[in-house]
């Protein structure tokens, strides 16, 4: 009997071993943000969006001893005495730095909406639909593009707003309530800056409105993000009632700015007409076809409408349509010559010869359905890059604008490329061809991974020139997953990988002269 | 397949791990079973549906099975499958590999005469790992769950002179994290900044009804899988390793030990899931044989 006791004993702490650490998941890599420079200059800054940094009109704040602003001061130290463990945690979550939390809060919101239609009963699709987005299938499918172009404008949208703010705030020079009055505490890290407007305030109005357009089903998840910001920094004593309004009125402003019916940049840019119709879609394989091409077919069951065959037209933030055409990569291999049949026959021995390994790479990258998509990937990448540099708040939204407008750019001219050729995927020219990650609904040359891998890779080379080869290695590591996973050729992850370089590049030029450096 | 290989597991096991039959003093049993597992139909949430994307989800095994008497009242035993998986529609290849060993302690508790009939009381402890470092994020492809589970079971069974008998069992499964090949995920309205998934633990209860006399038992039972916890699948999206992974299935198995040569027992089971959230509706077909040695005492005794 004793010694069974001592067996079960024994089992029993063999096996409770892999369990003791069970509960510690934390998602949590951020730490609080000291900045190591307040870039005290940022207003001097080149836009992106804005023509001027007083198109959007600050007016004066009250003085610092006029009675409106002392009332504000006593609210603040009411809070503070009686701050609940829920407000202390708003604090401490918003004290990892305001553009890193919206970045993170933006990729999550990709992913929950990276869902695409179900088929109909007659297996025809619904398209998502911008005026009606609770409806079946719910707006938007955020795909690649659509992320990518959504990336873009928040993350433009939030460093016009607090390159803006900037200028105001050493127009101004208020300074932080816990300056002006030795009673109130500083709870989150002090920072060496004017506080009207708020920069927190600033970037919750220009991240939230552009959300809302982007994201309108997740409208009251997006408000409360953004009122928590706002609510947080109060609490904290690092800005009053008025310097929180100056800042949200500026953030919705430079997004209204952006969102104006009719005028604003994301009303123009031609996403409206990037699905195209039933009649384009059969012209794009017409033409393929008149140049004795096999033309993409869309390997989902039942076919699927293209995705996005006109994102191609969508206006980029830092190359012309000119430049995207003459860029565009050589033709792929034909269809029908020996190139191709090699290419496939490689595509096919990584199919069938796959280590677990690759298949870990393949799956690394994948970035498919439900999540936050290969620009989210990157943007993921970027941000221990930017909390280890200690960037200010400015500063982080700039390399994030930086980051996504040569994403976005990317996504641009992969998609111009890739329904400029309509060249099928390996899996369609030979079925028995099996890949180790869903097949993605558009043509494939160029590889879009590669071009969006590439475009990030560069840029952040520039923001970030010692870890240059990381970058570079994880871009390639992106590219090779597709061939891998059997659902590119080398011709697609090749071109369109120097396509991306190039791409990314434009970017950069913008960067070296916008006065930051 | 979804859970359903994660199932074949413990149904498999159900015939020894939660069966009423202990193997006497230095026997050992062993053998093969093979399954074949289809399903067409899923649970996406609570909602069926088809998807031609992967068609039919075909799942074989080939699982080796043993089990010792340490004594009378103590049976060690341990399983170790084989797992191949294929889709017949859409592009997906399948996978294939060792899965998971099980090792698990059966201990009789009680033995008592009531009436005409005997109550039995069993507590099992079981433990089961991935023996290869297969994926579990390429559902419903994945050859399993790649977790490491413990699950202590508490079986009761009454059995008439006249062979006829009842029996629950019930087990509380805890699932240790996992960790996939990707850096982020999105999983029940939350997005994970981590390769780590936290798998909600679950209860898994076997409850049958059958004959068993001399050479031969024949039974109906249920297996029933609850996930306490984890997301459902969304719509159109693809199935992740902590979702929600419920199940009832329905079985009917028959084992009958041959006359010639002694000591080999053929086995067969048929099962069809009636109902389940965030799995396959699947309809599982395993056959095999099983072996006894006896190394405590003479053969023909």
């Amino acid at each position: 009997m004793k010694k069974f006791y001592i067996i079960v004993l024994t089992l029993v702490v063999l096996v409770a071993i892999p369990f003791s650490c069970k509960d510690i998941i934390s998602s949590e890599n951020l730490f609080p943000l000291t900045p190591g420079n307040v870039d005290a200059n940022a207003g001097t800054w080149k836009s992106i969006s804005l023509v001027s940094n007083s198109q959007i009109a600050v007016p004066a704040p009250a003085a610092t001893n006029s009675t409106a602003y002392l009332a504000e001061l006593a609210s603040i130290k009411d809070v503070q005495s009686k701050l609940t463990s829920d407000q202390k945690n708003s604090i401490a979550y918003w004290s990892v730095g305001g553009v890193l939390r919206w970045n993170q809060f933006f990729r999550k919101l990709v992913a929950q909406f990276n869902l695409p239609p179900v088929p109909n009963a007659d297996g025809s699709y619904s398209f998502a639909d911008a005026e009606n987005p609770f409806g079946n299938p719910q707006f938007p499918f955020s795909n690649p593009p659509y992320a990518a172009r959504a990336y873009s404008y928040v993350s433009v949208a939030m460093y016009d707003a607090l390159k803006a703010a900037w200028y105001y705030k050493y127009q101004y020079n208020r300074p932080s309530p816990y300056v002006v009055d030795n009673d109130i505490q500083a709870l989150m890290p002090k920072v060496d800056l004017p506080s009207y407007p708020s920069e927190e305030a600033t970037m919750s109005g220009a991240a939230a409105e552009m959300l809302k357009v982007l994201f309108p089903v997740a409208v009251e998840e997006i408000t409360k993000m953004a009122a928590d910001q706002r609510n947080a920094v109060l609490w904290s004593g690092k800005a009053t009632a008025s310097d929180i309004a100056a800042g949200l009125n500026l953030g919705k402003a430079v997004a209204g700015f952006l969102t104006a019916a009719g005028t604003g940049r994301f009303r123009t840019d031609g996403m409206g007409a990037s699905i195209g119709t039933p009649a384009l879609w059969q012209q794009l394989a017409d033409d393929t076809k008149a140049k004795e091409e096999t033309p993409w077919v869309s390997l989902d069951a039942p076919a699927r409408p293209p995705m996005l065959p006109y994102f191609g037209k969508v206006k980029a933030w830092n190359l012309s349509p000119a430049q995207i055409i003459a860029e565009r990569p050589a033709p792929p291999p034909s269809t029908s010559s020996e190139q191709m049949k090699q290419e496939l026959a490689e595509v096919k021995s990584f199919a069938n010869n796959l280590t677990r390994s690759q298949l870990a790479i393949v799956h690394k990258w994948a970035d498919g359905v439900g999540t936050y998509t290969p620009p989210g990937h990157w943007n993921d990448i970027a941000e221990e890059y930017i909390r280890d540099a200690r960037f200010s708040e400015v500063r982080a939204a700039r390399a994030f604008a930086l980051l996504n407008m040569a994403i976005h750019d990317a996504g641009v001219a992969c998609w111009d490329t890739k329904y400029f050729y309509f060249n099928p995927r390996p899996s369609q020219l030979d079925p028995t061809i099996k890949t180790s990650t869903g097949i993605p609904n558009f043509p494939a040359y160029t590889s879009g991974h590669s071009t969006f891998s590439a475009a990030a890779a560069v840029v952040l080379s520039y923001l970030f020139q010692n870890s240059t080869h990381y970058f570079d290695s994880q871009a390639r590591e992106a590219s090779i997953s597709r061939l891998y996973g059997a659902i590119h050729y080398r011709a697609d992850i090749e071109l369109g990988f120097s396509h991306g370089t190039k791409i990314g590049s434009h970017t950069v030029t913008f960067a070296q002269t916008d006065g930051a450096n | 397949m979804f859970i359903i290989l994660f199932l074949l597991a413990s149904r498999v096991s159900g015939q020894t791990i939660t069966d009423h039959l202990m193997m006497p003093k230095k026997d050992f049993c062993t053998g093969f079973l093979y399954t074949h597992e289809q399903w067409k139909d899923y649970w996406e949430g609570a909602e069926k549906r088809d998807n031609q994307n992967i068609g039919i989800i075909t799942t074989s095994q080939i699982m080796w099975v043993g089990n010792y008497g340490l004594s009378d009242k103590i049976n060690l035993i341990a399983m170790l499958p084989y797992v191949k998986t294929s889709a017949s529609g859409g592009t997906l290849t399948g996978l294939e590999g060792i899965q998971d060993l099980t090792l698990a302690i059966k201990y009789a508790l009680v033995e008592k005469e009531i009436s005409s009939g005997t109550f039995t009381a069993f507590a099992i402890l079981s433990g089961s790992t991935p023996l290869t470092n297969y994926t579990p994020d390429y559902l419903p492809l994945s050859i399993g769950m790649a977790s490491t589970t413990v699950s202590p079971r508490l079986t009761v069974s009454y059995k008439l002179s006249s062979g006829w008998y009842a029996l629950a069992s019930g087990a509380y499964v805890w699932r240790s994290n996992v960790s996939l090949d990707r850096p982020s995920y999105f999983t029940d309205g939350n997005i994970y900044f981590t390769n780590q998934v936290w798998m909600p633990n679950q209860f898994a209860g076997f409850y049958s009804f059958g004959y068993n006399k001399n050479a031969l038992q024949v039974e109906l039972n249920l297996t029933q899988q609850n996930t306490l916890g984890g997301g459902d699948i969304r719509k159109q999206d693809m199935p992740f390793v902590s979702n929600r992974m419920n199940a009832m299935r329905l079985g009917v198995l028959g084992m009958y030990y041959l006359p010639k040569p002694k000591n080999l027992a053929l086995r067969a089971q048929v099962s069809y899931t009636l109902n389940g959230l965030n799995v396959g509706q699947s309809v599982a077909v395993m056959a095999g044989f099983l072996y006894t040695f006896h190394f405590g005492k003479k053969e023909n005794q």
